[in-house]
């Protein structure tokens, strides 16, 4: 089989959540001697970008998003066990979690999946978390960017707070931040200083690869 | 016609003089009485108090009790996370390491959880202001329910297991109809089942799956002679038309929906459809003219048939009370509204305002700037306020309107650097605004400018 119609297959089983092609593919591509490392991000990696986007536009839904990255998860398994440790290199690392009193986070998880079979190392530091929590944790894996969500008008605030946080510690040149959540708005990301604000998934893997691009 | 009838005539898809207007004040309700999310939530002695308020000041002609989507959820095993500034969130789910059924025995009476405080409120309420104000029963959908329940594994089960689905939404539903008995039986006029998860699945998985619960429900509420409304949250422009199918008998949508687009399906289906003002770009962080602004936007936009002015969904907490004020007047008295915007946006006035010397004036000055106390209810609540104590403090203090209808009031508001309406100054200090304080407060601060003289 050749190496495009591997790919397709590939970035098929994702779109389709079928996890038996996912790792029919995964064999057929090992046993060719195919670049695993590229099959994850270019061939299944394909799969979930294309999610993300038609998520984007409303033309999938929920439920086949995470059945989706059930099955990236299952290949990008399949494909780490294979590799050295250290092999896989990632384009950067970003800490990720829901602000504090906020226990909303379905739309964190599947960002989550998208970043990962995107290249990035993804610290999900869960919900409910305090920005200093944020920060800290930022420092401790280096990371490039810290993204928080908030699905409350409420809980909004703590997104301000970690912005106020990585001033006061002189951290805020260090770090690019995103923030996202349903009553979050491009508006509110300027008030409070954040680098940019993401409506979905997509938006924020395009706005990642597009900082990366300028790195 | 009350508003209760323009609600009810709006329901029954009949032509209605008026637009009606349905303000979604759940724990923002609580900010107007002073008292906290958890307060209004879980003492129906301060939610009814607080509903008093929003019906004073906010002039509907049709509110809800509470939206409060966690109270059944609480009673069938979810832990909460309480927080004061908005609604309680689901922390804990009972079945999300197994898809388990509950017990048709979980079905809760009138006593379980928090029912006896929102069926006080509703009893109270209807008693009071029942007669002209149409009372909305706000209910958990049964999908939203069901993840409630199950957790996010609901999107995966639908997908491996849409029997399973089925069934859990079809207990949820039972749960439904019992709720909205209840709530029926303490005088709710409509039922609204609300169900933010609904935009976030396919239009075949809602028929595939949720039809059935809803429909039920919806059928329900009609056999009882009440009508009833589908809330959804989010971008639910792909699910409008399967909403439709379940036959409520009205619709309300959220800000992410194109209201024009979305009211093309509802009036194929000849359903009434809400919404849709912005809840934080416009009620929570934009002005007063921004909300009259938005409030008119949407009424031209429209064919009033068949349709409801409210928020897009649960107001947050600290909508600020005069933007609310702000879109209530836009939708009751639109033309007057249009002229404030035309005042707002036109250049400022050449007129001169000499502001008074207030130094020298023996007594207190009280002003009071108000878009206009004949129409506006916060307006004339404000006044009143006044007028009410006069006879106390008429040694000490005078009082005076400003209308924000002629040029000289709408200067003079400028020229005391006074952006929100109403509100109410003490000799020249900006003191109130929207706010309306009591009694006590109001002669206690006179006395206190009046001792300065």
């Amino acid at each position: 089989m050749d190496k495009q119609t591997i790919y397709k297959s590939a970035a098929d089983s994702i779109l389709t959540a079928n996890e038996e092609l996912a790792v029919k593919v995964f064999s057929d591509a090992k046993s060719a001697g195919f670049d695993l490392l590229d099959l994850l991000g270019s061939g299944y990696g394909a799969g979930i970008q294309e999610l993300g986007e038609l998520f984007g536009k409303g033309r999938v839904f929920l439920p086949e998003v995470m059945m989706a990255a059930e099955t990236m998860r299952k290949a990008s398994e399949l494909i780490e066990a294979e590799l050295p440790p250290g092999t896989a290199a990632k384009k950067a690392t970003i800490v990720i979690g829901t602000v504090a009193g906020d226990v909303h986070d379905i739309g964190k998880g599947i960002i989550c999946a998208l970043l990962k079979s995107n290249g990035y190392m993804v610290h999900d530091i869960g919900r409910e978390v305090p920005a200093q929590v944020f920060i800290d944790k930022a420092e401790e894996v280096n990371a490039d960017y810290i993204g928080s969500s908030a699905l409350l008008t409420t809980t909004m605030p703590e997104q301000k707070k970690i912005e106020e946080l990585l001033t006061k510690q002189g951290l805020r040149s260090k770090y690019k931040t995103l923030v996202g959540g349903a009553p979050v708005t491009k508006r509110w990301a300027q008030k409070i200083g954040a680098d940019a604000y993401c409506e979905n998934a997509s938006e924020l893997l395009a706005q990642l690869n597009e900082w990366q691009e300028v790195r | 016609m009350t508003g209760k009838e323009l609600i009810f005539a709006a329901m029954r898809h009949e032509k209605t003089p008026a637009v009606p207007w349905v303000p979604f004040a759940g724990v923002h309700a609580g900010a107007l009485k002073g008292y906290n999310g958890i307060e209004v939530l879980k003492d129906a002695d301060k939610l009814y108090e607080s509903l008093m308020e929003v019906h004073k000041l906010y002039q509907p002609h049709g509110m809800p009790i509470t939206f409060d989507l966690q109270i059944e959820a609480e009673i069938l095993g979810c832990d909460l996370l309480w927080q004061e500034y908005a609604p309680p969130s689901v922390k804990s789910h009972p079945y999300s390491e197994g898809q388990k059924l509950p017990c048709p025995c979980a079905i809760p009476n009138e006593n379980a959880g928090r029912l006896p405080v929102v069926l006080e409120a509703m009893r109270r309420v209807k008693a009071s202001v029942g007669e002209t104000t149409a009372l909305y029963g706000l209910i958990c959908g049964p999908f939203t329910l069901a993840s409630h329940l199950r957790g996010s594994n609901i999107f995966l089960d639908m997908i491996k297991d849409p029997e399973y689905v089925k069934r859990l939404v079809e207990f949820c539903a039972q749960v439904c109809i019992k709720i909205s008995g209840m709530y029926i039986d303490a005088g709710m006029d409509v039922i609204a089942a609300v169900d933010p998860l609904v935009s976030q699945v396919s239009p075949a998985h809602i028929e595939e799956m949720l039809h059935d619960g809803f429909k039920a429900i919806f059928d329900y509420i009609r056999s009882k002679k009440v009508f009833s409304s589908f809330f959804v949250c989010g971008n639910a422009t792909n699910q409008i038309e399967v909403m439709c199918r379940t036959n409520p008998d009205s619709i309300s949508v959220d800000e992410n929906v194109n209201m024009p687009k979305a009211k093309q399906i509802t009036d194929k289906y000849n359903i009434t459809i809400g919404g849709n003002i912005p809840l934080t770009t416009t009620m929570l962080l934009g002005t007063q003219q921004d909300n009259m602004k938005t409030v008119i936007d949407l009424l031209d936009s429209l064919d009033h048939h068949n349709l409801i002015i409210s928020p897009g969904c649960d107001m947050p907490y600290d909508t600020p009370i005069e933007n609310t004020v702000a879109a209530a007047q836009a939708v009751l008295n639109t033309d007057a509204c249009r002229k404030i915007i035309e005042n707002y946006e036109a250049p400022k006035s050449d007129i001169k305002i000499e502001l008074p010397d207030y130094k020298s004036n023996k007594k207190v000055l009280i002003e009071l700037f108000t878009l206009d106390s004949d129409v506006c209810a916060a307006c004339t609540y404000m006044l009143r306020n006044v007028q009410d104590v006069y006879e106390e403090i008429k040694d000490i203090a005078e009082y005076v309107e400003y209308k924000y209808i002629n040029r000289e009031n709408i200067a003079r508001t400028g020229a005391m650097g006074i952006s929100n309406l109403p509100t109410m100054c003490l000799d020249g200090e900006i003191k109130w605004v929207s706010i309306i304080p009591d009694r006590e407060t109001f002669i206690s601060e006179i006395k206190k400018y009046a001792a300065k003289k």
